[in-house]
């Protein structure tokens, strides 16, 4: 069932167009998705949703009936929001800024039946807030007021609840609980949620519909697997110091890199290392990763050259060669600390090769496992040579001092 | 519900106790004076008054009858009229540095007494009526309201609309001090005494035209606290939970001007009232409801008044303060007392 649908609608103020011929949708417990670069027009499309903006073209359609022929009481009935602007009530407790959701229910006075104090109960603690029922409104945290926010929309007991960056300013914690009271909150109360976002994992992970916002125009719609491509990230935000990873739903940054490092990953024991490394100005080369492995796709969003191997398969001998040769290249190796097993032994050997070329052998291995190994190879007289760091920072002052 | 039931048996009390109070300041300001009578006393004649008993002519009886009771009368009503137009208007700007007087009501007052009584304008009228200041004060805030009222239409933002009556306040301030400089030193003397403030004289001509239109207008205000409250989140959510926000601006500042210009009318620009009262309110009540406020700062402001203008006429008397000086000097240091108290109450 259709909540909302616009029809080449154009949002603006006064008579400047801001983003032009928007046509979307969003059925019955649904969650839409804006996404876009500060200033594209996200918030002007939401405000005009929510009512606050008249549309300068086209049309809004809520549950089949044109926008602008609902009355404002029937409206606060089928539309919440929660804005940006934080508001500051003063002596206000959190169960009464909840209950003011209640306002197109309650009578003249505003005066609150028990069905009413039930509701706003049960909001608080679908936010998990009831705790701070009694507590005044201006004493709590970001996170703490958005979720309040939150249960006063749901208090209203709309079919659709229009957020504006709902997780701006909040900590990891909190823009997860958030986006899961949303989740919650469509699939438990049928509630349709439309949103504009800034974290693009968060969307990928929470909404049906996505909506791209560009220059004024809807770059893209869909389904979020479908539509978020690295490619179209990196399009829609102008990126080019970064590369989007759609397998992993993650940024990277990228550098202009002077320094070359040879690192021995798998298993993902490599990508918080490319990371540090890649942060730390240094170009990546990595090897020999499998093309399933986790390090693969950390390292191809960063834009490292790897050596790999095709999925699941023993390192062939060409693949070797070709890491060996590569190895050559590179006065810096770092063993990530890998586990071995029979399908990447040949990482081990190219390790004991870089200690034989004299390279600068930095570790993340524990010395007594690199011994037993080193020793099952007869070459524990190389060991020496190795210098084992802790941990990532370690090894980041270490290098950076050997240079 | 427990907590509900807790919150509301604190606001009873507190309503109670500042009834109590509203009702001992109204004795004090009736006994206390040149010539002290006695509480008892003060009730008994009042009774008599009430019921038409002994029509005879007692000192006492003249004393409380013609001077102190309409000035009691007066002065607490004003109050609470202040307060709560103050009250209105900092929820309306979400400022708590607003008071009543904030959109230029008290300037234009003043600008069309200056007429009066600094440059000799008489609007055609005959200066011998007694309600001539009383009419220009009011119809000076009234002027000054409409204008504001009509370009509040035009603008979006509160803000704006603040700045544009501060602007408008500015303005006749200014032509006021042009009438002071080209005025006559007496006259500017009784100017700046009518400026100041004062509820001496009051006759119960005046107490009750003021009574018959204060008191249904504090009553109508309680009848807009859902939307008020509503307001206290702002504007946006108050309009996206369906509050009809031009006729709710419309109502508040029409009713918070008719407020603050009847009293200016009458008692001249009695200042911080009308910014104090309401803070001390909220921190007595410990919340910003206004349903529960709107009462409260209305006896409040009754009660402090009337305090303030006790103090006016008795401590330096013979000679009588005027009443704006004894308000500030008594109410800033109540104020920050309470916020240092209380930090997060704005």
């Amino acid at each position: 069932m259709s909540i909302i649908r616009t029809d080449s609608l154009a949002v603006g103020y006064g008579s400047k167009v801001v983003v032009d011929q928007v046509n979307l949708e969003a059925l019955k417990g649904q969650i839409v998705c804006l996404l876009g670069p500060n200033g594209s027009g996200k918030t002007t499309i939401l405000r005009t949703l929510a009512g606050f903006l008249s549309p300068l073209k086209g049309s809004i359609l809520l549950k089949g009936q044109e926008f602008s022929g609902i009355d404002q009481r029937k409206l606060a009935k089928l539309l919440a929001v929660v804005l940006t602007d934080r508001p500051a009530p003063g002596l206000i407790t959190v169960f009464e800024v909840a209950a003011m959701g209640r306002y197109p229910h309650t009578g003249f006075f505003g005066r609150l039946t028990t069905k009413d104090i039930k509701i706003t109960m049960e909001a608080l603690s679908m936010v998990n807030a009831e705790n701070l029922a009694q507590r005044y409104f201006s004493e709590l945290s970001d996170g703490e007021k958005q979720k309040v926010m939150i249960a006063r929309a749901i208090v209203q007991e709309p079919e659709l609840i229009i957020l504006d960056e709902p997780t701006i300013h909040l900590d990891v914690k909190h823009k997860l609980e958030v986006i899961s009271i949303l989740k919650q909150m469509s699939q438990e109360k049928q509630i349709t949620v439309i949103l504009s976002l800034h974290e693009i994992d968060l969307a990928l992970k929470s909404s049906d519909t996505v909506i791209l916002v560009k220059d004024g125009k809807i770059m893209d719609y869909g389904c979020p697997e479908d539509v978020l491509s690295g490619e179209v990230i990196e399009k829609l935000y102008d990126i080019d110091m970064a590369h989007y990873s759609d397998q992993l739903g993650t940024i990277e940054l990228c550098n202009q890199a002077k320094n070359l490092a040879f690192i021995l990953g798998g298993g993902g024991s490599g990508s918080r290392l490319y990371r540090a490394l890649n942060k730390h100005g240094y170009e990546i080369l990595t090897g020999i990763v499998h093309q399933s492995d986790l390090d693969y796709f950390v390292a191809k969003s960063i834009g490292a050259s790897i050596i790999s191997e095709k999925p699941f398969e023993i390192i062939r001998k060409e693949t070797y060669a070709a890491a060996l040769n590569t190895l050559k290249k590179v006065d810096t190796v770092i063993d990530a600390g890998f586990v071995i097993g029979k399908s990447n032994e040949r990482n081990l050997v190219l390790l004991v090769e870089a200690v034989r070329m004299k390279k600068s052998i930095y570790s993340l291995r524990q010395e007594k496992e690199t011994r037993k190994l080193f020793q099952q190879l007869s070459a524990d007289q190389y060991i020496e040579r190795i210098i084992f760091c802790q941990d990532i920072a370690d090894i980041v002052k270490k290098i950076t001092l050997g240079k | 519900m427990e907590i509900i039931a807790k919150k509301t048996r604190r606001y009873t009390m507190v309503l109670t106790v500042l009834s109590v109070l509203l009702l001992l300041t109204f004795l004090l300001n009736v006994g206390l004076g040149s010539v002290k009578i006695s509480l008892i006393q003060v009730f008994w004649e009042i009774k008599k008054m009430v019921f038409h008993q002994q029509a005879e002519q007692s000192v006492y009886r003249a004393i409380i009858g013609q001077i102190r009771l309409p000035r009691t009368l007066a002065a607490m009503i004003s109050g609470s009229s202040l307060a709560v137009a103050g009250l209105l208007l900092q929820i309306f700007f979400r400022n708590p540095l607003v008071g009543p007087f904030v959109l230029g009501i008290s300037s234009g007052a003043t600008l069309a007494v200056g007429l009066i009584l600094l440059a000799g304008v008489s609007f055609g009228l005959n200066t011998a009526i007694p309600f001539l200041i009383v009419l220009a004060a009011f119809s000076g805030s009234v002027l000054v309201m409409i204008v504001v009222l009509l370009i509040s239409r035009k603008v979006k933002s509160v803000v704006t609309l603040l700045i544009i009556g501060l602007m408008a306040g500015y303005f006749c301030s200014s032509v006021t001090s042009f009438l002071m400089a080209f005025a006559e030193k007496e006259e500017v003397k009784g100017f700046i005494m009518w400026t100041m403030g004062s509820f001496s004289g009051f006759s119960w001509h005046k107490v009750t035209v003021l009574l018959l239109i204060a008191l249904p207008i504090l009553l109508a205000t309680l009848l807009i606290s859902k939307p008020l409250n509503a307001l206290l989140m702002g504007e946006s959510y108050a309009i996206s939970m369906g509050v009809n926000i031009k006729a709710t601006r419309l109502i508040i500042v029409l009713i918070s001007s008719l407020l603050a210009g009847l009293v200016t009318a009458f008692a001249g620009p009695v200042s911080f009232v009308g910014l104090s009262v309401p803070h001390i309110s909220k921190l007595c009540f410990g919340t910003a409801d206004n349903k529960i406020l709107i009462p409260g700062t209305a006896l409040l402001g009754g009660i402090i008044t009337g305090l303030c203008d006790l103090f006016a006429r008795t401590v330096f008397a013979p000679i009588e303060v005027p009443i704006s000086a004894v308000t500030s000097l008594l109410g800033a240091p109540i104020v920050i007392f309470l916020l240092l108290r209380r930090r997060n109450v704005l």
